[in-house]
C-alpha cells in the first residue's frame, strides 16, 4: 500500500465524480419511457444500502484494503483467489468506462480517427496520474469539481432560458406500473453506478478521517443521485421520449438543442469537456484500484512497478472488449449487470460481512 | 542528460497526437449546402436529390459592395434509392466535399410526400453533421427542385429567404407553423398526434427564376411563397389545410404569434380589422358519456387596426360588441380547423397525446381506434379576447367629414 492520505473533501469529489461519471453518458435507464427517473431514485436509495455494507466491512478492518481483509475473513489462499477476481473486475470496469469514452469520441466528434488512438491518449495520460499517486488524483478531482459544477449550473440555466423544457413529457407517470421500474432499478441503476462504490472499499483506508468516511460517502452519492435524476427529467423534458430512447447519449443531444438569442449554441464542447474529465477520474478510480489491488495480493513493494503495465493491459481489454458500440452495451447493461455486479458487488460483500460478524463474535466470545 | 532526451523524445511523439489534424477538413474543400430537396425519382431511382450549395467568392460582401459575380448559390442534382446514395452520388459532379453541418432547409416534393416520409427521415436524424433544427417544408403541387433553384432578392441566399419568410409570416399572419426535424420526428413518434408541415408554392415560371434575371428586375418572374399546412397521417401527406383553416390549426396548436380578423359591423360588410397579438390556447380532453370530448380554451389580446364604420370606440358596450365578434371570427376558424382535420382523420392538434398524458388507461382502448374516434369527436371552444388599443388614433379622420 502507498502511503497516501486524502482528505474528506477530496474523497468526497471522488464520489460524486465518480459516480455521475460515465452514468450521465450512457446510464439512463430508457426503458422504462418517462418514468427512468424513478429508477434512479430507487437505484439511489439501494445504492446507499448496499454501501452500508460496504462500511460495515471498513469498520472491521479500517487500515486494510478489501483485497487484504478478504484474505483475514476467510482464509489466506480462497481470500487470495477472491482478491484475484476483483482485481480482473476492476481492471473490466476500467476497460468498459474506457470504451465507453473511446466511443463516444468516435462517434460524434472525431469520426475518423481510430478509438484506439483516443483511448491511448486517454490512458497515457491516467497512467501518468497514477504513477504519481492517489493523492494527485484526489487533487485533480479537486479541481476539476468545480469547472464540471460550473458547467453544470451555466448548461442547466442556459436549457432553462432556451425554453427546452416541456414538463408534460414526463406524463403519464407510471404508465407501464411499479414492475417494470423495480425490475430496472435492480438490474439497472442499482448496480450502474451505485453498486460501482464497491470500488471504494479499496480506497476508504487513505482517507485522514476515517470517521467522516460514512457521511461523506453517502452525501457524496446522494448528490450525484439527484445530479443524476435532474439531468433525466431535463433529458426527458427536453428531448421527448422517443429521442430519449433513441438517443445513444441523450445528454449530449440534449446540450446540443441549446440555442439562444441566435448566438449561443453548438454547446456540445461543455459535454466534452464533462465527459473527459468525469471519464478520467472514473477509469482513474478503477485503475487505482486494481493497481493497488495487485500490489496487495501478490505482495509487490511499488505499486508503481505494477501501474504501467495494468493501463496497458486496460486499453487492451478495452479494445477487445466489444466488436461494436451495440455489442458494448449489451454487454455493459445486461450480461455484467447479472454476471459480474452482483456476485461481486452484492454477493461476495454479503457473505463477507457475515463471515466477519460471525468472526468477531466468536473472537469475542473466546476473549470473555 | 537521459533524462533529457527521453523529454525530448516524448515532445516529439505528441506533436502528431496534440495537432488534432487527423480528421483535418480545409473550408476550402468543403461545398457547404445550405438546402436539400428531395423528390420521387424521375428515372429508375427511387429519390432525386437536389443539392443547394453556396458558391462564397458570390456571397461575401465586404464593405465596398462585394461579392463576385454570378449566382450566389449552386444546385446539384443526383439520383439514388437511398438518400446517402443520392448524396455520395452527388460528388461525382461536385469538386468538394458536401458539407451537411449548415443545412437550414429540406425540401420535400409533393408526390413524394403523397408517398410518405418516414424512410427520407432517418438519415437526417441520424448523422451527427445534421442539425436537427434543420427546418422541414413542402413544396406543394411542384417538384423540391423547383423551389430550391429559385434565386431570391433582399436575401441573398435563397435558404435564408424561405426561413424568413415562414418566420415573418408565423408572426404576422399566422398561416403556417415553422417546423424542424426534430419536432416533426417527435410529432410522428408521439401517440396520438400527427404533424403538419408548412407548404411553400412556387409562383411564375420555374425556369426563369434559376437565371440572375430573377434578382436583376424589382418585378422576379418567380418567386416562392408560404402557402398552406400540409396534413400528415401515417408518414404520408393526406392533404392540405388552406387560409383560415390553417389559422385555426395555429391558433389551437398555441402557435399564434399575430394575424388579422376582419367582420362585419354596425351592418357594413367587413367594417373592422382587429389584430390579435398575444394568445394563450388549453386545451384539454374530457369524457363525455364516455366519448372523448375536447375543451378549447382561446384568451387572446387585440389591437383594432382598421375602420371603415364609424363608431363610438371609447363606448364599453361597442368594446364589447368587438371583443364578441373577434372571439365569434377566432371560434369559426377554429371550428373550421378541427372539421377539416377531422375529415382527413388526422389527429393533428394533438388530442389523443393529451388523453395518454392525463388518462393512460383510457388510452390504451382508445389508441388503436384512435383516427375514427377523433374523427367522431365533439368538441366546445371558447374564445375570451380582450380589446387593447386602437393605435394613435381614436377616431377614423373622416369621421367629421361627412356630416
Amino acid at each position: 500500500m502507498e502511503k497516501a492520505k486524502i482528505t474528506p473533501k477530496q474523497l468526497f469529489v471522488l464520489v460524486v465524480l465518480f459516480e455521475i461519471g460515465s452514468a450521465l453518458l450512457v446510464g439512463f435507464p430508457v426503458g422504462l419511457k418517462q418514468d427512468a427517473w424513478i429508477a434512479i431514485l430507487f437505484g439511489m436509495a439501494g445504492g446507499v444500502l448496499l454501501f452500508l455494507v460496504y462500511y460495515r466491512l471498513f469498520l472491521y478492518y479500517p487500515d486494510l484494503p478489501l483485497t487484504s481483509y478478504v484474505e483475514k475473513i476467510i482464509g489466506k489462499w480462497p481470500g487470495r483467489v477472491i482478491g484475484y477476481f476483483y482485481i480482473i473486475y476492476f481492471i473490466y470496469i476500467a476497460a468498459r468506462v474506457l470504451r465507453d469514452f473511446g466511443e463516444l469520441l468516435t462517434s460524434t466528434i472525431y469520426n475518423r480517427t481510430p478509438i484506439f488512438l483516443i483511448m491511448t491518449v486517454l490512458i497515457l495520460t491516467i497512467s501518468y496520474a497514477i504513477q504519481k499517486g492517489f493523492e494527485v488524483i484526489a487533487r485533480v478531482g479537486e479541481l476539476f469539481f468545480a469547472t464540471v459544477y460550473l458547467m453544470a449550473i451555466v448548461g442547466f440555466f442556459l436549457i432553462i432560458f432556451s425554453g427546452l423544457i416541456h414538463l408534460e413529457h414526463l406524463k403519464p407517470v407510471l404508465e407501464m406500473g411499479w414492475k417494470p421500474i423495480i425490475k430496472s432499478s435492480i438490474k439497472e441503476t442499482l448496480p450502474f453506478p451505485f453498486g460501482e462504490m464497491i470500488v471504494f472499499t479499496m480506497l476508504l483506508p487513505y482517507l485522514n478521517q476515517a470517521k467522516k468516511a460514512k457521511i461523506v460517502c453517502i452525501s457524496g452519492m446522494i448528490l450525484s443521485g439527484i445530479n443524476f435524476i435532474l439531468a433525466t427529467i431535463i433529458n426527458i423534458a427536453t428531448l421527448g421520449v422517443d429521442s430519449f430512447q433513441r438517443s445513444p447519449y441523450p445528454l449530449l443531444s440534449t446540450v446540443s438543442k441549446i440555442q439562444l438569442f441566435n448566438f449561443i449554441e453548438r454547446l456540445d464542447v461543455l459535454f466534452m469537456i464533462y465527459v473527459m474529465i468525469s471519464g478520467f477520474i472514473k477509469v482513474a478510480v478503477f485503475y487505482y484500484a486494481a493497481v493497488i489491488g495487485t500490489t496487495d495480493v501478490f505482495k509487490f513493494k511499488d505499486c508503481k512497478q505494477v501501474s504501467f503495465p495494468m493501463g496497458i493491459l486496460i486499453l487492451i481489454t478495452a479494445m477487445m472488449i466489444a466488436a461494436n458500440y451495440s455489442e458494448h452495451i449489451k454487454e455493459g447493461l445486461v450480461t455484467s449487470a447479472v454476471y459480474l455486479h452482483l456476485p461481486f458487488q452484492l454477493i461476495i460483500p454479503l457473505v463477507l460481512l457475515g463471515t466477519a460478524f460471525i468472526r468477531s463474535r466468536i473472537k469475542k466470545a473466546s476473549e470473555a | 542528460m537521459k533524462k533529457l532526451v527521453l523529454v525530448f523524445i516524448l515532445i516529439i511523439f505528441s506533436i502528431p497526437i496534440l495537432g488534432g489534424c487527423w480528421n483535418q477538413r480545409e473550408l476550402t474543400d468543403l461545398a457547404l449546402v445550405l438546402a436539400v430537396g428531395i423528390d420521387k425519382g424521375e428515372g429508375d431511382k427511387k429519390y432525386d436529390v437536389t443539392f443547394q450549395v453556396v458558391v462564397p467568392g458570390n456571397v461575401a460582401s465586404g464593405q465596398n459592395g462585394g461579392g463576385g459575380q454570378g449566382p450566389p448559390v449552386v444546385v446539384y442534382e443526383s439520383s439514388g434509392d437511398s438518400i446517402t446514395e443520392a448524396s455520395r452520388k452527388a460528388t461525382k459532379k461536385i469538386p468538394r466535399r458536401l458539407y451537411y453541418a449548415h443545412t437550414s432547409i429540406v425540401v420535400i416534393g409533393e408526390e413524394l410526400a403523397r408517398e410518405g416520409i418516414y424512410n427520407i427521415l432517418d438519415p437526417m436524424d441520424r448523422d451527427p453533421e445534421f442539425r436537427t433544427t434543420t427546418v422541414v417544408i413542402i413544396a406543394k403541387d411542384k417538384r423540391a427542385e423547383d423551389i430550391i433553384s429559385i434565386l431570391t432578392n433582399l436575401d441573398k441566399l435563397p435558404m435564408n429567404r424561405f426561413i424568413k419568410t415562414l418566420e415573418s409570416a408565423e408572426a404576422m399572419l399566422g398561416e403556417n407553423i415553422k417546423l424542424n426535424i426534430d419536432d416533426l420526428i417527435g410529432a410522428i413518434t408521439s401517440p396520438g398526434k400527427e404533424p403538419v408541415i408548412s407548404g411553400f408554392v412556387l409562383e411564375g415560371s420555374p425556369e426563369k427564376g434559376t437565371s440572375p434575371q430573377n434578382i436583376s428586375t424589382t418585378r422576379p418572374p418567380a418567386m416562392v411563397s408560404v402557402d398552406g399546412l400540409g396534413v400528415i397521417r401515417g408518414g404520408k401527406l393526406v392533404g392540405w389545410l388552406n387560409n383560415f383553416h390553417v389559422r385555426g390549426a395555429v391558433w389551437l396548436l398555441n402557435k399564434m404569434k399575430g394575424t388579422e380578423i376582419k367582420f362585419d359591423f354596425e351592418g357594413k360588410k367587413d367594417a373592422v380589422t382587429t389584430t390579435p397579438y398575444l394568445s394563450d390556447t388549453d386545451v384539454s380532453v374530457t369524457f363525455k358519456n364516455g366519448k372523448p370530448f375536447a375543451n378549447v380554451d382561446i384568451d387572446t389580446a387585440f389591437k383594432l387596426s382598421e375602420m371603415d364604420t364609424d363608431f363610438d370606440i371609447e363606448d364599453p358596450h361597442k368594446i364589447e360588441e368587438l371583443e364578441k365578434k373577434t372571439s365569434d371570427v377566432i371560434k369559426k376558424e377554429v371550428e373550421a380547423a378541427i372539421k377539416e382535420a377531422q375529415k382527413y382523420k388526422a389527429d393533428i392538434f394533438g388530442f389523443g397525446e393529451r388523453i395518454h398524458k392525463s388518462n393512460p388507461k383510457r388510452w390504451k382502448e382508445l389508441k388503436d381506434d384512435w383516427d375514427n374516434q377523433f374523427a367522431k369527436m365533439d368538441y366546445k371552444i371558447q374564445v375570451h379576447s380582450y380589446y387593447r388599443e386602437s393605435g394613435v388614433r381614436g377616431k377614423p379622420f373622416w369621421s367629421d367629414m361627412n356630416k
